[in-house]
């Protein structure tokens, strides 16, 4: 008998422990939507350790649970990458309130589901087609294709064909030699060099004349096209450059085969193929480097970080084809800081009325570098502000004009 | 007939007769290469290499891109009065060979004398030095010395400079996009925003004693080496933008701006080496008469550069111009009454250049086949500079 209640009580011991366990794992309640993953990598506290101070991090929220601290903790840098990367933006001010210490991957669900992610994908997509200034597509088809794609209507391949099947491609590739030369190396990557007998077949289909193009038989430009967006080349050369495009080098052959198929077979995976990457151990290794800042990712930056909003299209516009219209934009990228500094539409604080110089040079660095400041940078500005005819508006400038501010 | 001479033999006499070769224009001897003799005194110079192109001190070279046919231009003399005023006093060739290799391709291989395929739309930079690097490298030359201005968007400035190791960005030229910068829309922006102020000159220091503060130690030379050439390319930005070239329009706008920025680039920094690439003809693939007119303004714009630099004492006697397209275009019309690129007909295979400058033949017109891709290495013999790496060799012919 009691051999028995012995062993009772060491099952219910046992059975406590394990439901101890079970709930030091389950999602935290102010995470709802997270998905599963996003916590399996958070662990449960050691038994010995219950109740004692935490050393790795985990906070205690209201309801007497810990919570581990993410895997992927957004700090001030991870997260000004992330969403140049992502968005061609830095963090708005409510984005970088609301996702310091938060996980990686919440923030990753959340941006690529929003209607901005689709509308910066296009950008994107008209500027490798360079479809931009007088070539800028202005047809409602392609218009509304970031509506779409947030709505799950449209996928990245019919996107892209829609793109591509707009007057404006047209009027920038013109005659059947351009035009099929560009569908051919653009869309499928192909050196036309090495296949002329498939860019004649194709320039006959552009024609009207009937032909077997990519072996596929065809005969219209439209075809010419459509067989080139359906293809594996097509989804091989898509998702290749994608992931260039976002995590700034090649990707794996092994990876970059699995991935094209997968997106050839279902383009709607797409997203979920980008949220993987910036979980990756390759983006994290992208994380310690540093990248030119691009002319339109610039101009983005610079009205977040001076107004806390994105340009207006009349505003961006202008600015970043005057900026691509230099081999080296820095002397206009000075200009254009110091236009929006004088404007008289940044609210600079008066020098006056900064009561602690230390505290305000210390938020800027976060704010313009994604990163906290030095004692010694620290120094160097607040030195300069002693000076009478310092202004704040020389510090910002000096800011926005010092090579970091171009880099990411 | 051939109009070939012996060039040692023209050595031998300008070496051994250089006095009497002639009082240049300008009153100063001259020796057989178009070198001034300064007040009786020789310039010191290096040993005269025979196979040396004459020593310009200005280079003009205008890649007439977009895709011209001779049969527009030196085959239709009154669309091209200045171009072919220039070959009337320089060098006609109108047997370069090109090769089909898009206009990025072709242009490119324009600037780094080889030939090689690039995507019609590739937006990179090629990996072969281009004739900018090889002058600023071997001349030792600042970035304000050397300038391209383009017309076809951010692709054409990647033929500011190559990645290739030995050369890169710290040689490479100061680009200009005339219709990126200078178009009605960002003036209009300028003018919303107002100009930004002048710095006081006790600001600029603070400026620049705060930019050495942060950052890496590494940033300090970054900013300094940026800092001399962005303070000249600021300036001159925003005075043409007071000038009216946001204001041309028409078939060409983009060229014109183009040439006009690298005019007024001429007359106010003297550059050693301006390139410029035009882009407009292109028109042709849906308009012959739009792509006619083009070809027209272009030259009369081209008339205007080579008037302001005949009229300028210091470029007069000492300026070479090149000017070639990168390919031609079909022999027949397209169904849109256009014209296309890619029949592999002798009139896209085969366009006219024209060289003119100091120490050049005048009146010549070689008929012998040459390529695009030689242009460039004798511009940069002209300059004294050796594009190592080039497979271009020097035009035939060339020298008076």
């Amino acid at each position: 008998m009691q051999e028995r209640i012995t062993r009772s009580k060491s099952l219910l011991r046992f059975a406590f422990v394990m439901v101890a366990l079970v709930l030091g794992s389950a999602p935290s309640v102010a995470q709802s939507g997270a998905d599963n993953d996003a916590h399996s990598a958070a662990k449960p506290l050691p038994l010995s350790q219950s109740g004692e101070d935490d050393q790795s991090g985990a906070v205690d929220d209201q309801d007497g649970r810990t919570v581990a601290r993410p895997v992927h903790a957004l700090d001030h840098h991870m997260l000004r990458t992330v969403c140049l990367d992502l968005l061609g933006r830095p963090p708005l001010p409510a984005e970088r309130e609301k996702w310091i210490d938060k996980d990686l991957r919440d923030f990753m669900k959340e941006s690529t589901a929003s209607l901005e992610f689709w509308e910066h994908w296009l950008e994107e997509q008209l500027y490798y087609f360079l479809l931009i200034n007088n070539f800028r597509p202005e047809s409602e088809g392609v218009q509304a294709v970031p509506v779409k794609m947030a709505e799950g209507r449209l996928n990245p391949r019919q996107a892209v064909h829609r793109i591509v099947l707009s007057p404006s491609f047209e009027m920038r590739n013109p005659g059947a030699d351009t035009f099929v030369t560009v569908v051919m190396e653009q869309l499928a990557g192909m050196r036309v060099q090495k296949k002329t007998r498939e860019l004649e077949i194709g320039k006959a289909l552009y024609d009207g004349n009937p032909g077997v193009f990519l072996e596929h038989r065809g005969d219209s430009q439209a075809d010419v096209v459509k067989i080139c967006v359906e293809s594996r080349e097509f989804a091989r050369e898509f998702i290749a450059r994608e992931y260039e495009r976002m995590v700034h080098k090649e990707g794996l052959a092994k990876s970059l085969s699995s991935w094209s198929r997968t997106f050839h077979r279902e383009p709607v995976s797409y997203r979920d193929r980008v949220r993987e990457w910036f979980v990756s151990e390759e983006y994290m290794t992208r994380l310690t480097e540093q990248h030119p800042l691009s002319n339109r990712a610039f101009v983005n930056a610079l009205h977040v970080d001076l107004l806390g909003r994105m340009p207006t299209k009349v505003e961006a516009e202008p600015m970043r084809e005057a900026l691509d219209g230099l081999g080296d934009s820095a002397p206009l990228r000075s200009i254009l800081a110091r236009l929006l500094l004088d404007s008289g539409r940044v609210p600079i604080p008066k020098k006056s009325a900064i009561s602690d110089p230390r505290k305000w040079a210390a938020s800027l660095f976060p704010r313009f570098f994604g990163r906290e400041a030095s004692e010694k940078e620290l120094n160097a500005v607040c030195g300069a502000l002693d000076e009478p005819f310092c202004r704040p508006s020389t510090i910002l400038y000096a800011l926005l004009s010092h090579p970091e501010y171009h880099r990411f | 007939m051939s109009f070939e001479t012996h060039r040692r033999d023209v050595l031998k006499i300008g070496a051994t007769a250089g006095a009497l070769a002639g009082l240049g224009g300008w009153g100063l001897a001259q020796d057989g290469y178009g070198r001034r003799r300064d007040k009786g005194r020789t310039e010191a110079m290096p040993a005269i290499d025979p196979d040396a192109e004459p020593s310009v001190k200005h280079v003009i070279f205008i890649a007439m891109a977009g895709g011209v046919r001779s049969r527009e231009t030196f085959g239709t003399p009154a669309n091209v009065p200045n171009l072919q005023a220039m070959a009337d006093e320089g060098v006609l060739y109108p047997r370069m060979r090109t090769s089909n290799l898009g206009h990025f391709g072709a242009t490119m291989s324009i600037f780094t004398g080889i030939s090689e395929a690039r995507g019609i739309r590739d937006n990179a930079r090629g990996t072969d030095p281009t004739m900018f690097e090889y002058i600023r490298k071997d001349l030792g030359l600042r970035q304000s010395d050397v300038w391209v201005t383009t017309s076809g968007g951010p692709q054409q400035t990647n033929y500011s400079y190559s990645v290739h190791p030995d050369y890169g960005p710290k040689y490479g030229a100061n680009t200009l996009d005339g219709d990126g910068i200078f178009n009605r829309e960002f003036k209009e922006l300028l003018d919303a925003y107002g100009r930004p102020k002048e710095m006081e000159e006790s600001e600029q220091d603070l400026l620049d004693k705060v930019r050495k503060g942060i950052g890496r130690a590494t940033d300090a030379a970054e900013n300094a080496a940026a800092t001399e050439n962005a303070a000249k390319v600021e300036k001159y930005i925003l005075e043409e933008l007071t000038r009216g070239t946001s204001a041309l329009r028409g078939a060409n706008s983009g060229d014109a701006k183009a040439l006009r920025v690298a005019r007024n680039l001429v007359s106010l920094f003297k550059p050693k080496m301006t390139g410029v690439v035009l882009q407009n003809a292109d028109v042709a693939h849906g308009s012959f008469n739009g792509y006619s007119e083009v070809i027209r303004r272009n030259d009369e714009a081209i008339g205007e550069i080579w008037t302001a630099v005949k009229e300028d004492p210091e470029l007069a006697y000492s300026t070479a111009i090149f000017v070639l397209p990168e390919f031609g275009r079909n022999k027949d019309l397209n169904s849109r009454r256009g014209l296309d690129h890619g029949d592999g007909s002798d009139d896209l295979r085969y366009v006219s250049g024209v060289a003119w400058g100091p120490g050049f033949a005048k009146g010549r017109v070689v008929k012998d086949d040459v390529r695009t891709i030689d242009a460039m290495y004798s511009a940069c013999n002209a300059l004294g500079a050796a594009p190592a790496l080039a497979k271009g060799q020097k035009l035939k012919s060339l020298l008076a």
